[in-house]
């Protein structure tokens, strides 16, 4: 192969969009939509996000979530929440049944919320292990939750694809069927699954219990969804151009500016925790919080995450709560602008004044040295890599010496550079529908009740009853107040700081309408997507 | 993926040994690759770093991070991970030759069931790319071997170029020029005719590339051979000594390639399955090793094992039917 | 290159052909980029520059730029080293341990001759792509993981052909003659058996060469490799598929410095091969 056939090929490539013929605007009965999406998780339902995506599509929820944060009714049609904060009732309507004809009631949803923290699902235990204590059936259409303490996300929460609610008759029929067919009574059902190809779901004909924020009740417009999977974003996003798909998921960024001249595209940014650096305020140099500041104001995160992504995700600043989340700070996030000078003087502040041979600053002789462990190709993908690279080179000019660790999806999920002493700084995001999160990744890691999901290991008790206030008041405008000064005091304090949001999109080719992306979670719902000729 | 030119003949040392003790030597030696295959896979699986359970547990929830002992008590006594690793391994060997391989952690399914699953795509895969190879060889190989010196260096020049491509980089260029850029071919790869055009090119250009130079060394030796005179000296026509005399001895170092290839096809194709969303067993063991699923990775690797086996005896065998002097031997 | 006979020399040339010199030119290029990146290279390799993200290539930046403004050229240059570090390194290893296995097999009687084989046969049905896999999952990726894999993954092949080549070399009547004439077993090994068995391998080092850069790269492209911001070629390559549709230098230009390497390489170890054969003829 030249380099000259090749640049034919792109030649051609640029010149031509497709097999797209003018569609209009009249509305065709049924199709299948084919859908292009990037992971295969090993089960349909589970704690991982890839997994709501799917089994959002069989799975309907007790709550839907608006993108304003509003919640809106779904199975449940009303709730209502005791003096105490600890008793949430709620009324299930009465005329909704699972695909496997079992009838929805207060009892089915109870045994779902035992199943999820029974170890049926780890994420559901991370929300609600701390808070839940019991749930029966007081009538078939009214469900009592129990607390053991006031947590007013609580709603929010239950919008999101873990919180699915399946069969009870069909939980008992074992892990195998489970994983591969869960049933519920959402407006799809899981027809065959070709691992490594694709995922068909079929319509359910019957289906009556769209959530209030679905653009119509009843069944499907289409038959069916082909969920195929593409790992490579260039075939991924070819398939789309050729028409071989209908809809993909996350368009490459170098694709961005195009998709959206040729495609309808949709950008989600992901709320709750942003992809930020989390600094170990237990151990290494970034003990010292003048240090974490002094990394902060040394690389201009803004600029590099603007000119990597091409526009297609935006700066996060907020280190722990991303603009997509409701009771956001958004001044947090103009926190820590890039300021070289401010930075060596917090550095020389900090004891760290001497500089070595290649121009690193030391302090008694030792190297300032920062190890930052990421996950490649898993938790940041190729643009993020690039954007730590960039600060690498950054904050060289200060005088931090940044080694960074790529480290497989393997060792990472096998607890790999999980210590204190294994890593200074933490990358990663973690998807919420609310500013709760806060309390998973701020509750306080102690020897005899670790968090491992408090990846600063900074445990601070004025910050955890700013966040246990805010978890426990209905107040909102409270509620907002203290949520807000957490955000606050964590920026302050430099214990994290952001780099961009954990952006998901959706390209929707021209014959396919209606497709929308769930706010919960970014995940696409196809209920009321329909083809127009 | 192709690795090193492997070019060598296979056994045919011990002359006058009759055929079943050379078939039970076969059986004996294939029964000790597979069961060696399957302990080298048990050890390199529990013994790696990192502990099995958290990555369970993290892979189920998403989450990277430290789990404490409660979390994981659990997941540890249903799979026996606080077994002494020789009760593990004695357990793991019992339930092979009773015949299970067991049912995978993460998609909990019958590794049976899944491997069945995949294996189909990813044998036709790799014969078809085998095919498209032999007939790139063949062709080429009449065509450009001691026809002058000039056609003789482009052609074994050719040959040079094709084996030296990276799989992948040609794979990826393969989509962009023919599928993306012209149109020619469907993006997703698939069973379809159309759909297996490109994979099977990715995978068979390169090979044609290494057959091609065994099979150039081959027929020119076969060239020279006195069989040869004698067909030309009847009359015979250039293109029919090539084609029915010549072929035929030159034939043989890539039959001898061919069961190497067929036998480390899983390396190759995973890179094809990647590139052209194509579902096959490479995948599978790839996002397998990640999670060490061990029922899953070691059913994958007796399965190849197997493969490799089997392939190995057709390989002995075609041997003896393009070459009766062997057979013979 | 068949293990129990070579093949005849068709013709040998005697005077240097172009397309040798050629080779040698690349192979120099890259030993000299290999060594003294620094002379060759134009940028930095390391350095960002986002202003000039992804242009295409130019006097200023002869193969391009990448999506963070970094020189490509200069990239590739400064990725010699590692990528022909690989290359030669799990060569090395591959033949070191195939020579171990493949002559002790070939002269340690049949029971060690059984246990290699067989043993060689268990490698042999290992996917190697497990091989890698299981390196990565231990040792990390790194440049060390992918020339412990590749060696280890090569080695059977060659192991093999190393035994078919004794067991040919033992039975010549040279070493027969040489036994009879008394010189110590030792002697023999050391003189005849070893660098008769060993010469067809200098062609088959260097082909190897150009194929542990393939493969090694190829791990790169499963994320199984050498990591950024190392410019390694398969790094390199596996950086640039994702941008092929808009910035095809980023994919193609690593991939022909893979491929003009792997291609001088092998055709210098071809003509090595026809001298030595010629030699021996």
């Amino acid at each position: 192969m030249t380099a000259a056939a090749v640049s034919l090929g792109i030649a051609l490539l640029a010149g031509c969009s497709g097999p797209q013929a003018a569609v209009g605007d009249e509305r065709v009965e049924g199709g299948t939509i084919v859908y292009g999406h990037l992971q295969e998780p090993p089960c349909i339902f589970g704690g991982w996000v890839q997994q709501a995506y799917l089994s959002r599509q069989v799975l309907d929820s007790l709550v839907s979530l608006e993108d304003d944060g509003t919640v809106v009714p779904w199975l449940a049609t009303d709730w209502t929440v005791s003096e105490d904060q600890r008793t949430w009732t709620f009324t299930l309507r009465d005329d909704v049944s699972f695909t496997d004809g079992t009838p929805l009631d207060a009892q089915a949803v109870s045994d779902n919320f035992e199943y999820w923290l029974d170890g049926g699902n780890g994420t559901v235990q991370a929300y609600l292990a701390d808070y839940y204590e019991s749930s029966r059936a007081v009538d078939a259409t009214t469900l009592e939750v129990t607390l053991s303490a006031p947590y007013s996300p609580l709603l929010s929460v239950l919008s999101q694809g873990y919180f699915g609610i399946q069969s009870p008759t069909a939980l008992a029929r074992g892990n195998e069927a489970n994983c591969e067919q869960p049933v519920g009574t959402g407006p799809f059902t899981v027809a065959a699954w070709k691992r490594g190809e694709s995922v068909t779901f079929e319509r359910n004909d019957d289906y009556n219990s769209a959530p209030a924020n679905a653009r119509h009740d009843g069944p499907a417009y289409v038959e069916g969804i082909e969920w195929r999977f593409l790992p490579d974003s260039t075939t991924r996003y070819g398939s789309l151009v050729s028409g071989e798909t209908d809809v993909i998921y996350d368009v490459p960024s170098i694709e961005w500016a195009t998709a959206s001249e040729q495609f309808e595209v949709q950008r989600y940014i992901t709320p709750g925790r942003p992809v930020a650096l989390s600094f170990n305020t237990v151990e290494g140099p970034f003990v010292d919080e003048r240090v974490r500041q002094a990394f902060a104001f040394a690389s201009d995160r803004r600029a590099i995450v603007e000119t990597v992504f091409r526009g297609a995700v935006p700066f996060e600043g907020n280190g722990s709560v991303s603009q997509g989340t409701s009771n956001y700070n958004a001044e947090v996030a103009a926190a820590y602008p890039y300021d070289p000078n401010r930075a060596a003087e917090l550095l020389d502040a900090a004891g760290w004044s001497e500089t070595d041979a290649s121009g690193y600053r030391t302090k008694d002789g030792e190297t300032l040295e920062i190890v930052i462990p990421y996950g490649a190709g898993s938790i940041l993908t190729q643009e993020g890599s690039a954007v730590l690279q960039a600060i690498q080179q950054q904050v060289k000019d200060v005088g931090f010496k940044v080694t960074l660790i790529p480290v497989t999806q393997s060792e990472l999920f096998g607890g790999a550079y999980s210590q204190p002493d294994e890593r200074d700084i933490y990358v990663g995001y973690w998807t919420s529908p609310t500013a709760a999160i806060l309390h998973i990744n701020y509750r306080h890691h102690l020897p005899e009740s670790p968090n491992g999901a408090n990846s600063t290991f900074y445990n601070d008790d004025e910050l955890l009853a700013l966040i246990e206030g805010a978890n426990g008041t209905t107040e909102p405008s409270e509620q907002e107040r203290l949520y807000a000064e957490a955000q606050q005091l964590i920026s302050d304090r430099a214990v994290a700081v952001g780099l961009y949001t954990q952006t998901t999109s959706l390209a929707v080719g021209p014959q396919l309408r209606d497709v929308w992306l769930e706010a919960s979670q970014g995940e696409p719902v196809f209920h009321d997507a329909y083809f127009v000729q | 993926m192709t690795g090193s030119a492997v070019d060598e003949q296979p056994l045919k040392r011990r002359v006058g040994n009759g055929v079943l003790p050379r078939v039970l030597g076969r059986l004996a030696s294939a029964v000790l690759v597979l069961f060696a295959a399957a302990s080298a896979t048990f050890f390199a699986q529990a013994l790696l770093p990192g502990d099995r359970a958290t990555l369970l547990l993290n892979q189920r929830t998403g989450q990277t991070e430290a789990r404490s002992d409660e979390e994981l008590a659990p997941i540890r006594a249903e799979y026996g991970f606080d077994d002494p690793i020789l009760v593990q391994y004695a357990d793991y060997l019992g339930g092979l030759l009773s015949g299970r391989l067991g049912v995978s952690y993460q998609m909990h399914q019958p590794v049976e069931a899944l491997i069945a699953e995949q294996i189909p795509a990813t044998l036709l895969l790799t014969v078809t790319a085998l095919a498209v190879a032999w007939v790139l060889t063949l062709v080429w190989t009449i065509a450009t071997t001691r026809r002058s010196s000039r056609i003789d260096a482009i052609g074994s020049g050719v040959e040079t170029v094709a084996a030296g491509l990276p799989p992948y980089w040609l794979g990826v260029i393969l989509l962009v020029v023919f599928a993306l850029g012209l149109g020619w071919f469907p993006v997703i790869g698939g069973s379809e005719a159309a759909r297996l055009v490109l994979p099977a090119l990715t995978l068979g250009i390169p090979l044609a590339g290494f057959m091609g130079q065994a099979t150039r060394a081959a027929f020119e030796r076969a060239l020279e051979q006195p069989f040869v005179t004698s067909a030309r000296m009847r009359g015979m026509s250039d293109l029919g000594v090539r084609v029915r005399h010549v072929l035929r001895h030159a034939a043989l170092p890539g039959i001898t390639l061919s069961g190497w290839a067929l036998g480390s096809l899983i390396s190759g194709a995973v890179i094809v399955e990647t590139i052209f969303a194509r579902p096959g067993i490479g995948r599978v063991l790839v996002s397998a090793v990640n999670s060490r699923d061990l029922p899953v990775v070691g059913g994958i690797v007796i399965v190849v094992a197997l493969v490799y086996v089997v392939v190995n005896l057709l390989v002995d065998l075609a041997y003896s039917g393009v070459d009766p002097r062997l057979a013979t031997e | 290159m068949t293990a129990t006979a070579a093949p005849p020399l068709s013709r040998t040339r005697r005077t240097p052909s172009p397309t040798l010199l050629l080779s040698l030119l690349v192979v120099a290029f890259f030993l000299a980029a290999a060594i003294i990146p620094g002379v060759l290279a134009t940028h930095d390799p390391l350095q960002f520059d986002l202003v000039a993200a992804l242009q295409s290539p130019s006097l200023s930046h002869l193969a391009g730029t990448d999506e963070a403004g970094r020189d490509l050229y200069s990239r590739i240059i400064f990725g010699t080293r590692e990528s022909l570090s690989i290359g030669l390194g799990a060569t090395a290893l591959s033949l070191a341990i195939a020579l171990v296995l493949g002559v002790a097999a070939g002269l340690g009687g049949r029971v060690v001759d059984a246990i290699v084989s067989r043993s060689l046969d268990v490698l042999f049905a290992f996917p190697m792509l497990l091989v890698a896999l299981l390196f990565v999952a231990a040792f990390g990726p790194s440049p060390a993981t992918l020339v412990l894999a590749v060696g280890i993954g090569t080695a059977p092949g060659y192991a093999r052909m190393i035994r078919g080549q004794v067991l040919a070399v033992c039975t010549s009547p040279y070493v027969e003659a040489a036994h009879a004439v008394g010189h110590s077993s030792w002697r023999v090994l050391r003189q005849h058996i070893v660098p008769n068995a060993v010469r067809p391998l200098v062609a088959v080092a260097t082909l190897s060469i150009g194929q542990s850069i393939v493969w090694a790269s190829g791990l790169s492209f499963l994320g199984l490799g050498v990591a950024p911001p190392s410019p390694e070629w398969g790094a390199l390559l596996d950086a640039g598929r994702a941008y092929m549709t808009h910035a095809w230098w980023l994919e193609v230009l690593p991939g022909l410095a893979i491929v003009l390497l792997a291609l001088a390489v092998t055709t210098i170890g071809r003509h090595l091969q026809q001298r030595l054969e010629g030699h021996r003829a």
